[in-house]
């Protein structure tokens, strides 16, 4: 029972990353309908700016992850004016390949600065030697309970944003009708260069959050992206509780997947359901499914 | 005499002759010989890419499992199961068809994102299989010792298997440019283009994609079987989606509805981190900003950038002459009915848009259907040519009973249409709009040809016939639409507000055209708001409101009545008319 | 007539001066030896130190004044951590006709996939990929390194089974040519000794999460857990994790070289206090290794480890190699490799044996507070 327990907990954990990747994506997706295949290595980024303040210039972890996430914003706005911009009256497909070659640009650049060799980042809570708590001979990491955490409040945060704020209505009517924005006195160019912004940052927290799990590396994002990827479709594309949903149940999925069919297939287990789901309902969980006007 | 039927088109077939023949010899070690056979045959899967997203738009990011299929299909069969090789080759190829037609098989249900990622996920499980089932694969160590394919000559050097692999490429480049304005081309371009009207004028659209699919994995198999034997080595990882992104981004990078694009595009990426070598930890980073800022400043690819530079040097060929008028349908003695409708149907959750219309379309004349805004004349219209299914009721068109059917289906039985909201193929010239809507009426490709000649004609569009459809003023396009649905050689032609957005010349004109339509005895169903215009045109007119028919008769008589006046609110328009 | 005579003379002296100053440039420049490194993809956090290693090598040889004259000069190419790159660079390398041997991979599928190239091309080349079949199929061209996974299982099912009198044991290994060699020579052993392993878990290179892996393990009754982890931040990550969910302390653990290397101490830290690993390389494990380690302190302010010591092995065996044979010509140099005996390297002894084995020794070495002890050197016979 407790193995159980431990599974189903392990499934969270890893879907809370997968969840707080997926959110990223969805803002963006929101705003732009821009499929952003980079967000994976904007979390390495993330890890990576952190460890650099950390372990590098011995600053206060606090002191570290603001100026990080400082520069991360930068990094979104620099993604957003030389990849979105140029690309924005294009279809989703062209966007698709430009958001891959600046993975690829990321990740070998990164490779370049920091180095070949995995890196460890300390936990953000220190306490006893293990990192977690054993309650009911389940184990809780710590580290996993604050991005589980601050998966919820953001995802609370965003949701309040966008259906109580002024802002966050503005931003629904740019992702809806950009013409119309515009007339409407939205800055539209702005508000995405925002939204880029915050996600990249998103991302790069995602990053800073999961480095002392899964450590440093500059290929850290690849795996985690293309799951949150999956997780914002099954969860019905462009849907905040969705990203959320499809994350943890992906997570969960894969776990069990892992503890009951086989460790080796558990993505296949995991995709193959994805895809029968997707085929059952198209739509994905939240999505409403559209038709098109004759 | 001779010289002038040398084409352009036997120039590239020429030029392509001679690059196989050259390249071999020219590359010199065994290194760069087998960079090119590995362009060839990466160029070879690029090009099933080119089918199945440059011709008909899906997305398809598991070109890789494709491609490993047929790497391993020779492996397997020559090394572990001593086969032939072509036997080998032929096996993969059936493997890959049937998982090309399997994943074609999704699109019925997903499109765009959804379907990158259930191919992501084919992809995966691919990749993933091949690893871990060893009992099937030879696991993660891969296969080695592949043997060469046998072939009239032996292909024991690099250079020669490089000339095979060359020249493999070659044929597949000219089948795939073949197809592009073959009729199966021309029906996936227009599911690219757009899927509805596509449906609408016949083409079977699922058929269209699913073959795309299919064909597209048989060209990743055939390269991934030259790889094979080529690389005489094969694992797992080679495989993986990293190599699909690649295959993507080759044709992306190269032009993607263009055959030496994708084959420019592979050519170059293959070669490119070669070249890029020198710089070391950065190729990479070099390499990823290229393909940016290819997408960014070059949005047709390198091909489009370079078509482009030279579009004034190449004049199009003219389109053949119209031989003799617009053929029509009909045959039958007027008053005949062609289409009735009994009880129709059509609710939308809670909303009854449709509930309980009955009317019947004589040969001969034009019907006219009319209503204020959202009465339910266009969902009639679209529930008759088959976008949507009945919720109940009978649609009986010449004889058959054909509610629920597909739209396509139901075309092919003789009805074409026009649409309120242009459905053009856009990116599709004037020319090529045509001939997908002549592909209706059958057979061979010179009667499909002239009866859009006669189309174009008949529509007086000969001049703009080599336009993009985008490009011309939207009175223009209305027309090419009409051109377009004639050219199927309808016995019914539904016209969805032909007039909407007309200038009053362009009016004037539409009245004329559908008055000798009329003349040479096609029937027409039309759903129209400018009464001066239903006055006019039409001999029956079945009025709508909420759904339901509130009139019906001859024009003087149904405008007069008071319920057709009081459903136009503030009833100016009709007491007019 | 007579102009044109001299005019030829003239050409052809001229040629003859060229040509001889070519040639003595050739003597006298620097001999190459190509090096296979993964400098971008997945398995690039291996480059530093597999560079490094051949680097200080190549720059003690030079100073001890070369080989016959000539100074080594190192060419390296990138394998992009793939099979078609490790192929492909090898072709580059070899482009070059004045290579007289290559570095090759320290990966066993990529060595795998080069097979056919270097048989064709007939010139050494030194491997540090463990997979047994590497110098089983014939090739009379690879010369290895390191001790292959044969001898490691040997080592570890001895050692767990005859000496920590352990009977139930549990397999965990990569899905991938590495890992699924380990397994199959593990089960041999246990088999010549009539046993079986109470669980076999497969992980695929880049897995976040092994609970279920764990899980599996507490549950199966296992006494005593062999590991063969392709990949360091793998092994860091199922340390981590058995470690929290109570797995370790109960268990005895052996773990293939990857477990002993810096990384793994670096990343996972006190998770692996108490296990045991059994390595090829120990930077206190003979007077070559210490010798090494202070050079290479010295040079680069870091330790060594397994990676930085293959190549270092590698490149000084072929410079004696080089300077015992003839002339430079692959059979020669062949030849002088495979009579190479007792030569003491940084890994250990070297004495190759016609299927180019050069290794047949594994250290057993326990983590004690964080370092790595030996407790001894084991060797195994030949096979």
């Amino acid at each position: 029972m407790a193995s159980i327990g431990q599974i189903l907990l392990a499934g969270l954990s890893l879907g809370s990353v997968y969840a707080l990747t997926a959110l990223g994506f969805v803002l963006i997706y929101r705003a732009t309908n821009v499929v952003n295949f980079a967000q994976g290595e904007f979390l390495m980024l993330g890890a990576y700016f952190l460890f650099t303040f950390v372990e590098g210039a011995k600053l206060n972890y606090g002191v570290a992850a603001v100026i990080a996430i400082g520069m991360l914003g930068v990094f979104g706005l620099l993604f957003a004016l030389g990849i979105y911009y140029p690309l924005r009256n294009r279809s989703f497909l062209p966007v698709i390949i430009a958001t891959i070659g600046a993975s690829i640009m990321f990740q070998n650049g990164a490779l370049a600065i920091w180095g070949s060799s995995p890196e460890r980042l300390r936990p953000v809570l220190e306490i006893g030697g293990s990192g977690g708590v054993t309650l009911g001979g389940v184990f809780f990491n710590y580290q996993y309970v604050i991005i589980l955490a601050v998966t919820l409040v953001l995802m609370a945060v965003q949701y309040a944003f966008f259906e109580f704020t002024l802002l966050g209505k503005k931003t629904q009517a740019i992702s809806q009708d950009k013409d119309m924005a515009r007339l409407l006195g939205i800055p539209v160019t702005g508000m995405i260069a925002l939204t880029f912004m915050y996600s990249t940052v998103l991302g790069g927290l995602a990053g800073m959050l999961v480095a002392p799990i899964f450590f440093l590396q500059h290929n850290m994002g690849s795996i985690p992206g293309l799951k949150a990827f999956s997780a914002s479709i099954i969860g019905g594309f462009g849907d905040v509780r969705g990203a959320i949903v499809g994350g943890l149940a992906l997570g969960v999925l894969e776990s069990f997947g892992g503890a009951f069919i086989s460790t080796v297939y558990k993505d296949a287990f995991a995709f193959l359901l994805v895809i029968i789901f997707l085929l059952v309902r198209p739509q994905g969980f939240f999505g409403e499914k559209v038709g098109e006007k004759a | 005499m001779r010289m002038a039927t040398f084409k352009p088109g036997h120039w590239a077939i020429l030029g392509g002759v001679v690059a196989v023949a050259l390249l071999p010899l020219l590359v010199t070690g065994r290194y760069n010989t087998n960079v090119l056979l590995l362009a060839g045959a990466w160029a070879i899967a690029a090009l099933g890419l080119t089918v199945v997203l440059g011709y008909a738009g899906q997305i398809s990011l598991a070109q890789a499992s494709f491609f490993g299929i047929g790497a391993y299909a020779i492996g397997l069969g020559t090394v572990h199961y001593g086969l032939n090789w072509w036997l080998a080759f032929v096996l993969g190829l059936v493997v890959a068809v049937t998982g090309g037609i399997i994943l074609g098989a999704t699109t019925l249900r997903l499109g765009g994102h959804y379907l990158a990622m259930v191919t992501i996920g084919f992809q995966i499980i691919f990749t993933l299989v091949m690893t871990n089932w060893s009992a099937l694969s030879g696991g993660p160590d891969g296969i080695t010792r592949i043997p060469r394919p046998p072939f009239f000559v032996p292909l024991n050097t690099a250079q020669r298997y490089a000339w095979f692999a060359l020249a493999a490429t070659l044929l597949v480049a000219l089948a795939v440019h073949a197809l592009r304005d073959s009729r199966l081309g021309r029906s996936m371009r227009a599911v690219r283009e757009n899927e509805i009207a596509a449906e609408a004028l016949g083409v079977d659209t699922v058929r269209v994609k699913i073959t795309a699919f299919a064909i597209s994995a048989v060209l990743g198999a055939a390269g991934g079987s030259i790889y094979a034997s080529g690389f005489l080595y094969i694992a797992p990882d080679t495989f993986d989606f990293g190599t699909s992104v690649q295959f993507l981004a080759m044709v992306l990078v190269g032009g993607r509805e263009s055959v030496a694009g994708s084959v420019l595009g592979a050519g170059l990426l293959t070669f490119l981190p070669e070249w890029l070598r020198e710089l070391k930890k950065i190729y990479l980073v070099v390499y990823g900003s290229i393909i940016v800022l290819v997408i960014v400043f070059m949005p047709e690819g390198l091909w489009g950038f370079v078509t482009l530079l030279s579009r004034s040097l190449v004049r199009p060929t003219p389109i053949p002459p119209a031989r003799g008028a617009l053929p029509m349908g009909g045959g039958r003695p007027a008053g005949e009915p062609v289409l009735v409708i009994e009880n129709l149907g059509k609710y939308f959750g809670g909303l009854k848009a449709v509930d309980g219309v009955s009317f019947t379309v004589r040969q001969g004349e034009v019907h006219a259907l009319i209503g204020p805004n959202g009465s339910g004349k266009t969902t009639i219209l679209n529930v008759i040519s088959g976008l949507y299914a009945p919720s109940f009721g009978e649609i009986t068109f010449l004889g058959r009973s054909v509610g629920g059917q597909r739209a396509s289906r139901i075309a092919r039985c003789g009805m074409t249409r026009t649409f309120q909201n242009l459905r053009l193929f856009r990116e599709l010239t004037v020319w090529e709009n045509v001939l997908i809507g002549a592909q209706r009426a059958g057979g061979d490709e010179t009667a499909i040809r002239e009866r859009a000649a006669s189309a174009i004609e008949f529509m007086s569009l000969t001049i703009l016939a080599h336009n993009r459809a985008r490009n011309l003023p939207y009175g223009t396009q209305k027309r090419v639409e009409i051109a377009r649905a004639l050219a199927g050689v309808p016995e019914l032609l539904l016209l969805d507000e032909p007039a909407a957005g007309l200038t009053q010349s362009e009016k004037q004109d539409l009245v004329e055209i559908v008055q000798q339509l009329h003349a040479r005895g096609l029937t027409m169903l039309l759903v129209e708001h400018d009464m001066s215009l239903v006055s006019q045109l039409s001999h029956h007119i079945t009025v709508i409101n909420f759904g339901r028919k509130i009139a019906e008769g001859a024009p003087e008589r149904v405008l007069a009545e008071p319920a057709v006046g009081e459903a136009y609110l503030g009833n100016r328009e009709a007491a007019r008319a | 007539m007579r102009r044109r005579a001299r005019f030829l003379i003239a050409i052809v002296a001229g040629l003859a001066v060229f040509t001889a100053s070519r040639g003595a440039a050739q003597m006298g420049g620097p001999i190459k030896i190509g090096q296979l490194l993964p400098m971008t993809g997945n398995f690039a956090s291996s480059l530093k130190m597999q560079r490094q290693g051949a680097e200080l090598a190549v720059e003690e040889v030079n100073k001890a004044g070369g080989i016959k004259g000539r100074m080594l000069q190192l060419v390296r190419e990138d394998d992009k951590s793939t099979d078609p790159g490790a192929v492909q660079a090898f072709q580059k390398l070899i482009e070059d006709k004045e290579m007289v041997a290559v570095i090759g991979s320290i990966r066993s599928t990529q060595i795998l996939a080069m097979l056919p190239t270097i048989n064709e091309a007939q010139i050494p080349v030194m491997i540090g990929g463990t997979n047994f079949s590497l110098t089983h199929q014939g090739s009379r061209w690879v010369f290895r390194h390191r001790p292959h996974d044969g001898f490691s299982a040997q080592v570890m099912v001895k050692f767990v089974v005859e000496e920590l009198k352990k009977n139930k044991i549990a397999i965990v290994h990569t899905s991938d040519g590495f890992g699924n060699g380990g397994r199959d020579e593990v089960i041999k052993g246990l088999k010549a000794r009539q046993m079986e392993p109470v669980v076999v878990k497969a992980i695929n290179t880049g897995d976040k999460d092994y609970t279920a892996v764990v899980t599996a393990v507490k549950n199966s009754g296992a006494d005593a857990l062999v590991t063969y982890f392709t990949s360091t931040s793998d092994l860091a990550i199922f340390a981590t994790q058995a470690k929290q969910q109570g797995l370790l302390p109960q268990m005895t653990w052996i773990g293939s070289p990857s477990i002993t290397t810096t990384d793994a101490a670096k990343l996972a830290g006190d998770a692996l206090v108490g296990t045991y690993g059994i390595g090829d390389y120990d930077p206190t494990g003979n007077p070559a290794a210490q010798a090494f380690q202070v050079a290479y302190k010295t040079k680069f302010n870091e330790d060594t480890d397994l990676f930085s010591a293959w190549t270092y092995d590698a490149v000084h065996n072929l410079a004696t190699a080089m300077t015992r044979a003839p002339d430079l010509k692959p059979d020669s140099i062949r030849a002088a490799i495979l009579a190479i005996k007792k030569r003491m390297g940084a890994e250990n002894e070297y004495n190759f044996d016609e299927r180019g084995d050069g290794l047949d020794h594994y250290y057993i070495l326990r983590n004690e507070g964080g370092t790595w002890k030996v407790l001894k050197a084991v060797h195994v016979e030949r096979y």
